[in-house]
């Protein structure tokens, strides 16, 4: 006990100390104990903290009634708001008839229909696939919302009481807008904490979370309590979106990244503490507010600002108690593979190389912009794209497939490395710069990941995340990374093995053939350590922590030296983005685009290296299918709604693609008798279950029994000499 | 014979329920020792203070002599404490082979004897009669044989002290006589065997000792003929029925 209170007692130092130091350092001159200072800091920063509370206590509420943490929280929100705003805006619809229908109606409504088509087959499934529908149903909404709402058109939501002056506090005027929100925050906090705990549907919502049957005995239906979680938290994240939108702008972005705030404020609730996730909320509010009111960030640091929910959310990771090595978790699918053999992934790797060199020699029919034996250089350009997009694939395999350790921030360390390739030897065409970039990112890769080690999972999920937006938001903004004034070439064409590698057009196709090469040789790389016994300690780490602690294997130094070697196969694409893209921009680098790389690795398959290489093509199928249909306006999101709805479709299908059609198609090749004698059985065996299952459903089981039925169920269960004396003949209907 | 594992006066508290209250086990080498006692007298509990898994409220673990009461799990399990657990924790998404490979990779940090992982690995297999379903995943197969896995894995480490946690369930007459017949034969090479279990002819069966958990306190301790004439025990857990049946 002592050691974790010393532990936490000097981070809380160190912590404490680099604050002081920042704010010292960015002291914008502003006389703190002022009073118009001072009230403009409460009034901004408690009406903000309020908005971001009612959005991680609704976040809250849903992950402790339903387990799960939805990513697509604000982006629900943002969806709502934009409803509300094409409510009372364009419709001219009363304020409080328009706020009625969108969060009584549609919200409810929303909820109830994810929480049928998905969240209730998430309950289930393993984190990996929790994280994964829930990013894809934000990006889903996110792209929705865009489809929807043009983003080229500018649209703005009134504050309530917009023309009136508000009132007077201290020097200050608290508009309206800002005394309703605190109002509805409070009234929202008082009605959560009573429907939770007094009220019958609350107490059997709590319930669910520890065992679904066990609450069916209260006498509620577990479809309607969940179902009215997720209506809940589809109200209150509809509620903070309306009320947020007049301070951001009604964007969809800024909107969607909300979740950074509620995440960071639900943390600070340990995922189950309504009071305090409202407490969190609050902090993060004063928070910002304190920074915009008396902090001045230089020019270096701008954004610096943005950053403070990522920076609150690693702060309170730090403080959170260790995670429990829990047992009685495991989950056991009835795989049916075998380890590649060497000489199947060499033959893999070589159908890839030879794929991708008939595409891009343009002997492939492909849909547009090409003669035969002539591929365009738009399409080179993209092909180069998509395969550094599946590099980092790769090097989500072992992290993400193996270890269990969901991370959303190798796009973010990619970026980096790009960044630091041009110090490191991109400007010169130096390749040793590779190799500086891959031993910083490597560290990188594992200095995200240590506040969240000790945690379960989710957090890594999380403290992922908010790296990423403080790279696009902080580091990679720093002039001493990338001068925003520089806006041409950035990297000299790489000579490698007497292969020119650049963004040119003339050098287009030998990148394409270098990118694939290289992918060729890390796919094998990555078969050959599946069969290492690194691979089989972080597999055993994944299924069973507990286990894998009681045969002596140290997870958390496990956990590091995956983090590592994903992180410099990161920075190895991040080398490879920077070449591709020529010359990099601040904000090339959003949290968002990241995210259907990671999405579309998995749907394909998370745990098989090839799935990086299918994923790499099913984000050259978006801009093909947009371009078959003749790039229309309605389609212009797929690259966020396809592999978010992809992600989805993971609750029904949560193998991923590649195991299916494993299973169904290894039996093509001619040397996997195996496989095929085992595909045999299996569908033998469906059929039999089948039969079964229809046969038991044909005889409608909610009826009363009568003798011939019971004789057909001995028959289906195959009970041949059924010795029980009672008769279960017209028990009333009672099943 | 030695006491090679000790609990004194463990204490586990959750909350305001207290689920193993000064609970002191003995385990001796050479012998299985059992721990009986009713669903949730807090044995699993026990078994988790001992692996490290749960933290106890107070009281020590003695290990070959020292207090590993602050041990973490994996150096408890390096030291020589290897386990099988109630709930399967088998590695689902890897072979049988691999699930035992792991093991005896793993043992080689600390073990530096110069063993040949997949040559311990053929070994064991070989013995608990493996063999045949090596190459399977995990999740594919019977539980019985998922459990032998365990077992297998367990043993791969080299433990000076085993923790089986019901190794009977889910396994067949036949089965679970082959169990015991495999942990007297452990037991005989010099390996201390503590062993959670509700089939009561197996535990009067196999183990020379037995302490007795009711609501995480130890009612009795003794061997099986003293634990089945106690009518503490009796009245507490076994019921006169169950008696006559193990004898």
């Amino acid at each position: 006990m002592r050691i974790k209170f010393n532990a936490k007692f000097i981070s809380a130092i160190v912590v404490g100390v680099i604050l002081a130091f920042v704010i010292n350092k960015n002291w914008g001159g502003a006389t703190f104990l002022s009073a118009k200072n001072l009230s403009t800091f409460l009034v901004v920063g408690i009406a903000l903290g309020g908005i971001y509370a009612i959005t991680a206590g609704g976040l809250v509420v849903t992950y402790a009634t339903t387990g799960i943490f939805n990513f697509a929280h604000a982006a629900i929100g943002c969806f709502l708001a934009f409803v509300y705003w094409q409510l009372s805006v364009k419709y001219h619809i009363p304020v409080l008839i328009a706020m009625a229908i969108t969060l009584l109606v549609i919200a409810p409504a929303i909820g109830f229909l994810l929480d049928k088509v998905l969240m209730r087959r998430l309950r289930d499934a393993s984190l990996v696939v929790q994280l994964m529908a829930t990013v894809g149903l934000m990006l889903t909404f996110m792209g929705i919302t865009l489809t929807v709402w043009s983003p080229k058109t500018a649209r703005t939501l009134d504050h309530f009481y917009e023309q009136s002056k508000g009132v007077q506090i201290g020097s200050v005027i608290a508009t309206w807008h800002r005394i309703i929100t605190v109002v509805i925050a409070l009234l929202v906090a008082v009605v959560l904490r009573w429907l939770l705990y007094r009220t019958r549907l609350g107490i059997s919502m709590r319930a669910v979370v520890d065992s679904r049957s066990l609450a069916g005995l209260t006498g509620a239906k577990p479809s309607i309590i969940s179902g009215s979680s997720w209506a809940l938290g589809c109200m209150t994240a509809g509620l903070a979106g309306i009320l947020i939108a007049p301070e951001t702008g009604l964007v969809v972005e800024n909107l969607a990244l909300i979740i950074i705030v509620a995440a960071a404020a639900a943390a600070i609730a340990q995922l189950k503490s309504i009071p305090m996730a409202f407490v969190g909320g609050l902090i993060i509010g004063l928070s910002t507010s304190f920074s915009s009111t008396f902090l001045k960030f230089g020019t270096d640091w701008s954004y610096a600002g943005d950053a403070i929910p990522c920076i609150i959310l690693f702060i309170a990771l730090l403080f959170l108690p260790q995670a429990r090595l829990e047992t009685g978790k495991v989950r056991l699918t009835k795989r049916t593979e075998r380890l590649t053999k060497p000489w199947e992934a060499g033959l893999g790797g070589f159908s890839m190389v030879l794929i991708v060199g008939l595409w891009a020699n343009g002997w492939i029919p492909w849909f547009s912009g090409t003669n035969w034996g002539e591929r365009s250089a738009v399409w080179l350009g993209r092909g180069a794209g998509f395969l550094v997009f599946g590099l980092i694939m790769l090097s989500l395999i072992p992290l993400i497939g193996w270890a269990g350790q969901v991370s959303f921030a190798n796009y973010a360390i990619a970026g980096i490395g790009a960044v630091l390739f041009t110090h490191f030897g991109g400007q010169n065409g130096n390749p040793i710069g590779i190799v500086f970039v891959m031993l910083v990112c490597a560290p990188l890769g594992l200095a995200i990941a240590l506040p969240a080690l000790r945690l379960k999972g989710l957090y890594l999920a999380l403290a992922t995340m908010a790296f990423a937006e403080f790279t696009d938001k902080v580091i990679v903004r720093h002039p001493n990374m990338l001068n925003p004034s520089n806006s041409g070439v950035l990297y000299k064409p790489l000579h490698l093995f007497g292969v020119t590698i650049s963004t040119d057009t003339a050098d287009r196709k030998a990148f394409v053939m270098f990118l694939i090469i290289t992918f060729a040789l890390l796919f094998f790389m990555l078969e050959m350590l599946r069969r290492s016994r690194w691979a089989r300690r972080w597999i055993a780490m994944s299924d069973s922590p507990a286990a894998s602690a009681t045969i002596g294997v140290n997870l958390t130094t496990s956990k590091m030296t995956v983090f590592m070697l994903s992180g410099a196969m990161a920075g190895f694409a991040g080398c490879m983005l920077g070449l591709q893209n020529g010359a990099l921009r601040v904000d090339s680098f959003p949290m968002f685009a990241g995210l259907p790389i990671v999405l579309l690795l998995a749907v394909q398959g998370v745990r098989y290296p090839v799935a990086a290489f299918m994923g790499a093509l099913g984000l050259a199928s978006f801009p093909a299918i947009t371009e078959l249909l003749g790039n229309p306006s309605w389609l212009t999101q797929l690259a966020l709604i396809g592999p978010g709805i992809a992600a989805i479709a993971m609750a029904y299908r949560p193998e991923g693609a590649v195991f299916y059609s494993g299973r169904d198609l290894a039996g093509i090749l001619p040397w996997r008798k195996d496989a095929r004698e085992e595909k045999a059985l299996f569908i033998a065996k469906e059929r039999a279950e089948n039969i079964e299952k229809d046969e038991i459903n044909d005889m409608g089981l909610s009826r009363a029994f009568t003798e011939d039925k019971v004789a057909q169920l001995d028959r289906v269960l195959s009970i041949t000499d059924a010795v029980d004396e009672t008769k279960m003949v017209n028990t009333g209907g009672q099943s | 014979m030695t006491t090679i594992l000790e609990t004194q006066d463990v204490v586990v508290r959750f909350g305001v329920l207290q689920a193993v209250s000064k609970a002191s086990i003995k385990v001796e080498t050479g012998q299985v020792t059992g721990l009986i006692g009713p669903n949730g007298a807090g044995k699993t509990t026990c078994f988790n203070v001992i692996t490290g898994l749960q933290e106890a409220t107070s009281g020590k673990v003695m290990f070959d002599g020292k207090d590993i009461t602050n041990k973490s799990p994996f150096k408890r399990a390096r030291m020589g404490i290897s386990r099988t657990f109630q709930k399967l924790e088998v590695f689902g998404s890897l072979s049988a082979r691999e699930n035992i490979l792991v093991a005896a990779e793993q043992r080689r940090a600390w073990d530096k004897s110069g063993f040949d992982p997949t040559a311990v690995c053929d070994e064991i297999l070989e013995s608990t009669g493996l063999t045949s379903v090596s190459e399977f995943m995990v999740g594919t197969l019977p539980t019985g044989t998922a459990r032998l896995v365990e077992l297998a894995r367990a043993l791969a480490s080299n433990p000076k002290v085993l923790l089986l946690d019901e190794p009977s369930s889910g396994l067949n007459e036949e089965e679970t006589e082959g169990m015991a017949r495999l942990l007297r034969r452990l037991v005989a090479q010099g390996l201390a065997v503590l062993l959670v279990e509700h089939d009561m002819s197996f535990v009067m069966g196999t183990c020379e000792y037995i302490h007795v958990l009711d609501f995480g306190s130890i009612i009795a301790t003794g061997t099986p003929l003293e634990i089945q004439a106690n009518p503490h025990v009796q009245a507490a857990y076994l019921g006169t029925e169950t008696v006559e049946e193990a004898s």
